[in-house]
């Protein structure tokens, strides 16, 4: 669809005619049959502001681009005018090792921020997937982790403060920069997580923790997959300081670099070379008692890549036609119980890998089947056996034949009445990636 | 005070409907009775007593009550303990009160999963007692821990001294049973964490009773540590101690608390309890590590190193648990000493970021010296959380005015250095004209407009957080207009 030359117009006068893609440039931002008009790249948050009062008096409908590696998430919008691309909002506007907190732009990758970060040999103790090119603005909006939160936590337990741009281009803060804030509601609480369906992250203050002097990794192997969760229970309820807990199925652990055939257990430890010394002895002889074999990985930074990332390189892998790439959560407890659920309700169908967080009970994984039926009938039936643990599964990815069979987010959740209202109180126009989350928010 | 204008027959019909919710020996009526919650542990200024008082002992009879209030258009408001600091659980101007401490159970605790679900009435301290045996404990301890209830905790978003390692409470609730300000009972979050939607739990912590009534909440709980270690760093100055508090951060050691007490604090503590601090202090400095060993042991040598760097001139390590309870009872015991310094004090609640702790306490001092008030401190230094106690003598004519306005004196230095004016106390009613210190008329439009959504009717726990004139906080809707104006400054 052309778009009207007033609008193009409006935008040029706002981001300057550099600033405005229209034409092939769209297609990489296509969301399952929609293309927008055009991307926008603001360079300030008042360009963000002035875009959106635009989008705002015009209707438009507004999608937030972080570096698009997660757009896949959710329903595809169900109005598409504007992509809203946030590359340009990179920088880091204050760090103060001293008060261990970093205040940055949504739009910076997470990598260029750690490497930022270094001077004060500090981090921000973030893994998502895709994690090399992911944005903050994109991590926070699906509030996205990794087997890091084993020790710190996610975005929820990191973010401080924030900073956000509405639907009608107000700007508002929420919390503050320092570490202990009881002032007016945690409304930040809100925006994490909310993709980009309340508001436009600008930019956020983080915790930020010292860099471990040093860190050692295991791979914990049993014949059972049963052992290595009960192990992991074991040493999750232990003095032991891990900061991975990792409970992966076979194929899982060989994508990961597992030296076993079966299931395997990944553990990380941090801290001071002694200190890791006397919880490695204590590891093995724990790993002992569940008759598991201890060896060390040789890999370790590039293993802890891998296990954020591994559902979405064995999507893309060959071997059966279609792949699907979800999560889901149990108890912590109800881990190994849920994966072999999953594996037995779709091995007919699907070939799988998956991979636990044990201590809070989050499953990731994919399968790759023939067709689209046999995907979808996968993720249905791995919902309902999730279901009846009384857990869940999301599904992050898949192709459009599968998204119509399976519903992505699954059966609404207490509470989704709220939210429709809040979304409406927020953004009464619904113009900020409508459609896309639960209940058609 | 009664001062809600409720008529008779109305109360009369609220108090009958309420006996048969509850039973009558759940309710609270007669004038004398009332009298105990006319205020909580802000004591000396906005004491409000409740047209009454209802005591439920079960999620349902809560929604029903509620839905009571809502139908006669009467405001209600949640109390726990009673031992807030910002007057969150005394009435605004009368209504009904309902008070959780009979909803006292543990409903479960799963050791594998290591979670546990209490009722909100439940004490806090009863939670780590429960679970010790399984060798876990709940991590936020406030040091009103021994009274306080877990639903207050949630509504205050508690902190204490060991959470400048572990987080504050909500980095620890992961569910809430809620009865919205329209009767309706809803889960937030639960024990299987990222189900996809809003976090509306996140936004429910720290809503100061606004948002609606938690009955029940599920806590994680953690392992306890292999070890622990309590160092005891005495200073001359307040000025050398907070830099060893911000030098033991720069090492990238974050011990389990670092607590601060001035000299005043000390002399007061001294006088009552005898911990043991050397009088001519000018500050000491509580330090405590706790993980696996080998990694406390390497991190007391830093800690004490850089306590020597800072001019620290004796340093204590507790060899025994008794040693260790020897150095914290003086803490513990700090606010309950400063009677022997002054008749009356004003706590206050205050953060800045850890590095400007030496600014603002001297500061801190100007002002008192200004005012003519004795401010004594005693705080969560490593979090740069202060606490500065106002003396004052209610008796003395403008002698709590002047603590007031020192109070409100220290709050804008706090903003101004880039902090807070709570960090665990809340705003509540004493501090809800402060808000627009720190927020935009923006920012706290979109704070409103949740309030609006969970709260139409206004009348939960009315009279809180927000400015006395933004009267939308308080029942007065008028949020039609879509577009919030202003931008908020950075
Ligand atoms: C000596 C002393 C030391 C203290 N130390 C600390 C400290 O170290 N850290 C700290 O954070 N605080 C501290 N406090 C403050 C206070 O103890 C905490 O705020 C505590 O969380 C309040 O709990 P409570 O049960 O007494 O709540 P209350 O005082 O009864 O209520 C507080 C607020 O919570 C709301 N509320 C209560 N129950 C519920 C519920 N079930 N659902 C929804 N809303 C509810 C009330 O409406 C009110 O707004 C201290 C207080 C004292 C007196």
């Amino acid at each position: 669809m052309p778009v009207a030359t007033s609008l193009t117009d409006g935008l040029h006068a706002i981001v300057g005619a550099d600033g405005v893609f229209t034409g092939p440039a769209l297609a990489e931002y296509r969301l399952g049959p929609a293309t927008p008009h055009a991307v926008v790249f603001p360079r300030d948050e008042s360009e963000v502001s002035r875009l959106l009062r635009l989008a705002w008096e015009e209707g438009l409908a507004v999608v937030p681009w972080g570096s698009g590696g997660h757009q896949s998430l959710g329903y595809p919008p169900s109005r598409y005018d504007l992509a809203l691309n946030l590359r340009r909002l990179n920088r880091v506007l204050e760090y103060e090792p001293a008060d261990m907190t970093a205040t940055a732009q949504a739009g910076i990758r997470l990598a260029d921020l750690q490497r930022h970060l270094e001077s004060g040999r500090q981090f921000l103790p973030l893994d998502p997937p895709l994690a090399s090119q992911a944005t903050l603005g994109g991590i926070l909006g699906g509030n996205l982790s990794g087997p890091l939160r084993c020790r710190y936590g996610t975005a929820r337990d990191l973010v401080l403060g924030i900073r956000v741009a509405h639907a009608d281009g107000t700007i508002t803060k929420g919390g503050a920069k320092v570490v202990k804030n009881v002032t007016g509601y945690d409304i930040t609480k809100l925006y994490l997580g909310s993709h980009g369906t309340l508001g436009v992250i600008l930019e956020a203050t983080f915790r930020v923790y010292p860099r471990p002097p040093a860190e050692q990794a295991w791979w914990l192997s049993t014949p059972e997959l049963e052992a290595a969760h009960a192990l992991a229970i074991r040493i999750l309820g232990s003095h032991l300081a891990p900061s991975r807990v990792e409970l992966l199925d076979g194929p899982a652990g060989r994508a990961c670099g597992s030296p076993a055939q079966g299931p395997a257990l990944f553990v990380s430890i941090a801290g001071v070379p002694e200190a890791i010394r006397a919880q490695a002895n204590d590891l093995a002889r724990m790993a002992g008692e569940f008759g598991s074999v201890t060896t060390e990985d040789p890999a370790a930074p590039r293993t802890w890549a891998g296990l954020s990332d591994f559902p979405w390189l064995n999507a893309e892998r060959n071997g059966k036609g279609h792949g699907a790439i979800w999560r889901g959560g149990v108890l912590p407890s109800d881990c190994a119980r849920g994966m072999r659920a999953i594996h037995e309700a779709s091995s007919e169908w699907a070939d799988t890998a998956m991979a636990a967080s044990v201590a809070h009970g989050i499953v990731r994984g994919t399968f790759r089947a023939e067709t689209p039926e046999a995907l979808a009938r996968s993720l249905a039936a791995s919902r309902e056996v999730l279901a009846a643990l009384g857990g869940f599964l999301v599904v992050l990815d898949a192709p459009a034949p599968v998204r119509a069979q399976v519903d992505v987010w699954g059966p609404p959740l207490d509470g989704v009445g709220v939210m429709q209202r809040l979304k409406a109180a927020f953004d009464a126009k619904g113009i900020l990636n409508p459609g896309r989350f639960v209940g058609g928010i | 005070m009664n001062g809600s204008g409720l008529a008779p027959e109305t109360r009369t019909h609220l108090i009958r409907s309420c006996e048969r919710i509850v039973g009558p020996e759940g309710v609270i009526s007669a004038p004398d009775e009332l009298r105990v919650y006319e205020c909580d542990a802000l004591t000396f200024y906005h004491r409000v007593m409740p047209d009454l008082v209802v005591l439920p002992t079960s999620t349902q009879q809560v929604a029903d009550v509620v839905r009571l209030c809502r139908e006669a258009g009467v405001p209600f408001l949640p109390r726990g303990a009673g031992t807030g600091l910002s007057g969150g659980a005394t009435p605004d101007a009368g209504g009904v009160m309902i008070v959780l401490t009979r909803m006292n159970r543990i409903l479960d605790i799963d050791v594998p999963s290591r979670l546990a679900t209490v009722e909100a009435g439940f004490i806090n301290l009863w939670l780590t007692n429960a679970v010790k045996r399984h060798g876990l404990f709940y991590a936020p301890d406030p040091a009103s821990q021994q009274a306080c209830s877990i639903g207050g905790n949630v509504a205050e978003n508690a902190g204490g001294p060991h959470c400048l390692k572990y987080g504050v409470t909500t980095n620890h609730v992961l569910g809430a049973t809620v009865v919205l300000p329209d009767g309706e009972v809803r889960q937030l979050g639960g024990k299987i964490q990222d189900r996809p939607g809003y976090d509306l739990l996140g936004v429910f912590v720290g809503s100061e009773g606004t948002l609606g009534i938690c009955t029940e909440v599920t806590v994680r709980l953690l392992p306890q540590p292999e070890a622990v270690k309590t160092l005891l760093a005495v200073f001359r100055t307040i000025e050398e101690a907070s830099n060893a508090v911000s030098g033991i951060i720069a090492r990238g050691i974050i011990p389990v608390a670092m607590e601060m007490l001035d000299r005043e604090i000390i002399k007061a503590v001294e006088a009552n309890v005898k911990a043991g601090y050397p009088l001519d202090a000018g500050a000491v400095l509580l330090i405590e590590l706790d993980g696996p060993r080998a990694e406390i042991e390497a991190e007391a040598v830093g800690v004490e190193a850089t306590c020597r760097e800072h001019g620290c001139i004796e340093l204590r390590v507790a060899r025994t648990d008794e040693e260790r309870a020897l150095l914290w009872k003086g803490r513990k015991e700090a606010a309950g000493s400063v009677g022997r310094i002054t008749h009356h004090y004003y706590l206050q609640d205050a953060v800045v970021p850890r590095s400007k702790l030496p600014k603002i306490l001297r500061e801190i001092g100007e002002i008192g010296g200004r005012y003519g008030l004795i401010i004594a401190n005693v705080f969560h230094a490593g979090d740069g959380n202060i606490h500065p106690l106002i003396c004052f003598d209610l008796t003395t004519p403008g002698d709590l005015d002047r603590a007031i306005a020192a109070g409100s004196e220290i709050m804008k230095r706090c903003i101004e250095a880039g902090g807070s004016v709570s960090g665990e106390h809340g705003i509540g009613h004493e501090k809800r004209d402060y808000l627009p210190l720190m927020y935009s008329p923006a920012d706290l439009a979109a704070m409103l407009r949740v309030r609006a959504v969970f709260d139409p009717a206004g009348l939960c726990n009315p009279g809180k957080i927000f400015p006395a004139d933004r009267p939308e906080g308080h029942g007065d809707r008028n949020l039609q207009s879509p577009a919030m104006t202003a931008v908020s400054d950075r």
